[in-house]
């Protein structure tokens, strides 16, 4: 690999330091070419000085050309009814977030391959702890009714969210990290974030991932739903609740103007249908399909599957302070019972990546991949067993929802287990019930000794890093605690470089590995179905599904 | 008459608290369905407050039913706009796709059963008794699937879903309704088909069909004039009782047809807990269900003039 230092040396000038370890990282070959472009767009490196980095250090960066489709027609496409009204600040269901995607724009795009890409943000950067990230907005960008996107929109759209008197749904996100009053217009085109704690992966959490911040204007009209005013491609043209939508092409929009004249959303309340009118030619995109659901397309010429890859997955969690799984021996002989592998293929049709009983996986540029992958020992397991004085094996009730492919799954584990002595009784009920009230006391998820809960996909693992495995975690059902493992999260949290970060994450894999308190066997696949000859359609692993680029 | 009234308004009071309490009393809380489990507490606790969810639940249930009573049918909790418009919609849609099922299988059926009681025995009885049989018992999502693969999907003859486009005119509205109530059909011919051969075998029968017959009547008058009339009248009980069904009862097809239904809107609300849209959707259902019976049984008695008379006594 040649090195042009001089180009080097031309491209660091004027980098932040963090930006410049990053670049070293890449020289050294700390950071591979994948991980540095990622990243690089996190800390706000634009995609020019990217290029020019990674030009000047032999690296050839492909840019993709995507291809140019027919400009005009309709694009139709199903998808699941929204649950509830559209309210960017409420939503909190996979069809509300395809129906806003239509019209909505945030500030960075967490793209289908992970990388934080600019939207309506042109660039960011972090302070030199984290504390403060500063964004600069694009210039000649228009909501839908003619009015200028200018820093007090932004600031106004995320006092709205962080304010605990609206019910905000990003709330999830924000508490802890960016309150009320922390978001502070610098100029009319720059904002800065004041953060309650320090974060490095901050743009993610204003980016499609935190699908409730799509910038509106500031003066939030009452019945959103009724305009959908935002900056996207596509302006509202027509919106019947519970039956479907229409939007035509926003021809003030700021970037490559929409391809399709026109969008036409069908809501249907299950797959099958959404199947049968895809074949019969009546819609050309389903927005997202369950694998099992999808096994009959997966082989018809007739249809193209997009498979995104998410972090979305199963937790199968085991009560760290109750028998029979306080000691992590036990723990350790059930991972090592799953033949991961053979679950993958059995559940997902093989579209799924493997999991390493941690929120690290595969795909995302922090996970250190010379952590071994926990494979089938049944030797090892029932060695395990023994040591822990369970030899004659254990009881034990496994209490989970009805959803998607988790029934089978649970069954899977109940026969995996009998090999090492294990008895499980499967309790499957109904989701809302499983759920419950969601705290401690008065949740099957948060108190059963063992259980299986579907977690959607995130950008970055923070939100599975925290919430289900920290100590105070609200949903740690494990009653997982573990003072060195709440310190590593934090420390992974805080962590502003890469590098800094896949040092902590080979900890974080290395802790979770032996203490083994919930088990990641896969992260499946995003679907989505387009008939074929389709193109440009972009969905992503959380619901969006953009259309700007598409042609039949 | 009036003593019917009432015991069908205090039907639809217990009907009433039944729903109320049932929605009310289950576990889960209906901000916590609404932002799903991963919510923040407090963005569910001011949801909730905002719904007024945590005032006691008989100040809601008075609230509520007083509303309901001036015609007030409240507030749906996930599209937070008035009831009414939804319930109109879908039971307009209810009414159509259950109008031309009705109109296909209560002919089909009758006729059916007709010539099956007249033929008894032969050929014919044989292949209308076991045909209906059989497609009575093949649920709807089957037969639906199947019809949709060959109609919708293979030969394009019909459209897969039933919703039609805005301001389609009554014949496109129809041609969207023929397969889904296809299904209907089939699950209901052979169940008025035997009510009607079974009461028609009776009447066949009975004492006055012979000297009716013996008399010298012309058989197709004894027939239209003795037979039919007494035979058809618990057919008439069934068809109304399947009236409720056809307008209610089609979660499945409406589902699988995507169209807009009032099943599929009490589906759905109970689904989310949207109370007000699963109450108000339920006490529509009640109160036509009181209505058909009271229309049913006003045409039973209409037809049987020994209940037209016995009341007076």
């Amino acid at each position: 690999m040649a090195i042009n230092y001089k180009l080097l040396d031309l491209l660091r000038r004027g980098r932040t330091p963090h930006e410049n370890h990053l670049i070293d990282g890449l020289v050294r070959g700390a950071v591979s070419r994948r991980e540095f472009l990622r990243y690089g767009s996190v800390l706000g490196l634009s995609a020019p000085v990217l290029g020019g980095l990674s030009g000047a250090l032999g690296f050839g960066l492909s840019t993709a050309t995507a291809r140019a489709g027919t400009p005009g027609g309709t694009i139709r496409y199903g998808q699941i009814v929204p649950a509830a009204a559209i309210d960017p600040v409420k939503i909190a269901d996979g069809g509300g977030i395809t129906v806003l995607s239509q019209v909505g724009e945030t500030l960075v795009l967490s793209a289908p391959d992970l990388s934080a890409q600019p939207l309506l943000a042109e660039s960011w950067s972090p302070n030199a702890d984290g504390t403060v990230w500063t964004f600069k907005l694009r210039k000649g960008v228009k909501f839908h009714n003619g009015k200028g996107m200018t820093a007090d929109d932004v600031v106004a759209t995320f006092d709205r969210l962080s304010d605990p008197a609206n019910g905000s749904n990003a709330l999830s996100v924000f508490t802890g990290m960016l309150s009320k009053g922390g978001t502070k217009k610098v100029d009319d085109l720059t904002v800065a974030f004041h953060l309650d704690a320090a974060n490095g992966n901050f743009p993610y959490a204003v980016s499609t991932d935190n699908y409730n911040s799509v910038i509106i204007p500031a003066e939030f009209p009452a019945n959103y739903e009724a305009t959908m005013i935002g900056t996207g491609p596509f302006k509202l043209e027509k919106y019947t609740a519970k039956v479907g939508a229409s939007f035509v092409r926003n021809t003030d929009y700021w970037g490559t103007p929409a391809l399709p004249d026109r969008v036409e959303a069908t809501f249907y309340d299950d797959y099958q249908p959404q199947i049968l009118a895809l074949q019969g030619g009546e819609i050309d995109v389903i927005q997202q399909i369950p694998v099992l659901q999808a096994a009959g397309l997966l082989s018809d010429p007739g249809f193209t599957i997009i498979a995104t890859p998410s972090s979305a997955h199963e937790q199968v969690h085991m009560r760290n302070d109750a028998d029979p799984f306080k000691d992590k021996r036990v723990r350790q002989a059930i991972a090592l019972c799953l033949d991961r592998p053979k679950l993958a293929q059995g559940l997902m049709r093989g579209k799924a990546q493997l999991g390493n009983d941690s929120p690290f996986m595969p795909a995302y540029p922090s996970t250190d991949k010379t952590v071994a992958q926990r494979a089938l020992d049944l030797a090892k397991a029932k060695q395990l067993m023994a040591a822990a004085g369970m030899k004659d094996g254990f009881k034990t009730t496994l209490t989970t929802e009805k959803y998607l492919e988790i029934p089978d799954y649970a069954v899977l584990i109940q026969n995996a287990v009998k090999e090492i002595g294990g008895d499980i009784k499967l309790n499957i009920m109904d989701q809302g019930a499983y759920y419950g009230d969601a705290v401690p006391g008065k949740s099957p998820w948060l108190d059963s000794d063992m259980g299986i809960t579907d977690y959607g996909h995130r950008g970055v693992p923070n939100v599975f890093l925290q919430a289900p495995l920290l100590s105070t975690g609200t949903w740690n059902s494990a009653h997982f605690n573990n003072a060195e493992y709440d310190t590593l999260a934090k420390g992974y949290i805080a962590a502003l470089d890469l590098e800094a970060q896949k040092a902590t994450a080979g900890k974080i894999q290395t802790l979770l590995l032996d203490q083994t308190p919930v088990l990641f066997s896969y992260f499946y696949d995003f679907l989505t179905v387009t008939k074929a000859g389709a193109a440009g359609v972009v969905p992503t692993a959380m619901g969006h599904l953009m259309l700007g680029q598409a042609s039949l | 008459m009036f003593k019917r009234l009432a015991l069908a308004a205090l039907t639809l009071w217990l009907l009433s608290v039944l729903i109320f309490a049932g929605g009310h009393l289950l576990p889960g809380n209906v901000g916590r369905a609404m932002l799903g489990p991963f919510a923040d507490p407090k963005a569910v606790e001011v949801l909730n407050h905002q719904m007024g969810m945590d005032r006691p639940v008989l100040v809601q249930y008075a609230d509520w039913i007083s509303g309901f009573l001036t015609g007030d049918l409240g507030q749906s909790y996930a599209y937070r706009s008035p009831v009414a418009p939804f319930l109109g919609v879908a039971l307009q849609n209810s009414a159509k796709l259950a109008s031309v099922a009705f109109v296909l299988v209560v002919p089909l059926g009758i006729f059916g059963g007709v010539a099956a009681a007249l033929y008894r025995g032969r050929a014919a009885d044989r292949i209308l008794s076991v045909v209906g049989l059989s497609a009575t018992v093949v649920p709807e999502f089957v037969s639906g699937i199947v019809l949709i693969l060959i109609f919708g999907v293979w030969l394009r003859w019909f459209p897969i879903s039933a919703t039609w486009k805005r301001d389609a005119g009554v014949f496109d509205q129809l041609y969207h309704l023929i397969l889904p109530s296809i299904p209907l059909v089939l699950i209901l011919f052979g169940y008025i088909a035997r009510m009607a051969r079974a009461g028609m075998i009776e009447a066949l029968e009975a004492d006055y069909t012979r000297t009716a017959v013996l008399k010298g009547l012309p058989y197709s008058k004894v027939i239209w004039r003795h037979v039919l009339r007494n035979a058809l009248l618990p057919t008439i009980s069934v068809i109304a009782t399947q009236t409720v069904y056809l307008i209610g009862g089609l979660v499945v097809i409406e589902i699988l047809f995507h169209y807009q239904g009032i099943g599929s809107l009490i589906y759905t609300a109970a689904k989310k807990k949207d109370f007000p849209m699963l109450q108000a959707g339920v006490m529509a259902i009640g109160a036509l269900f009181a209505l058909t019976t009271l229309l049913a049984d006003l045409l039973y008695a209409r037809l049987n003039p020994r209940i037209r008379f016995g009341g007076r006594e």
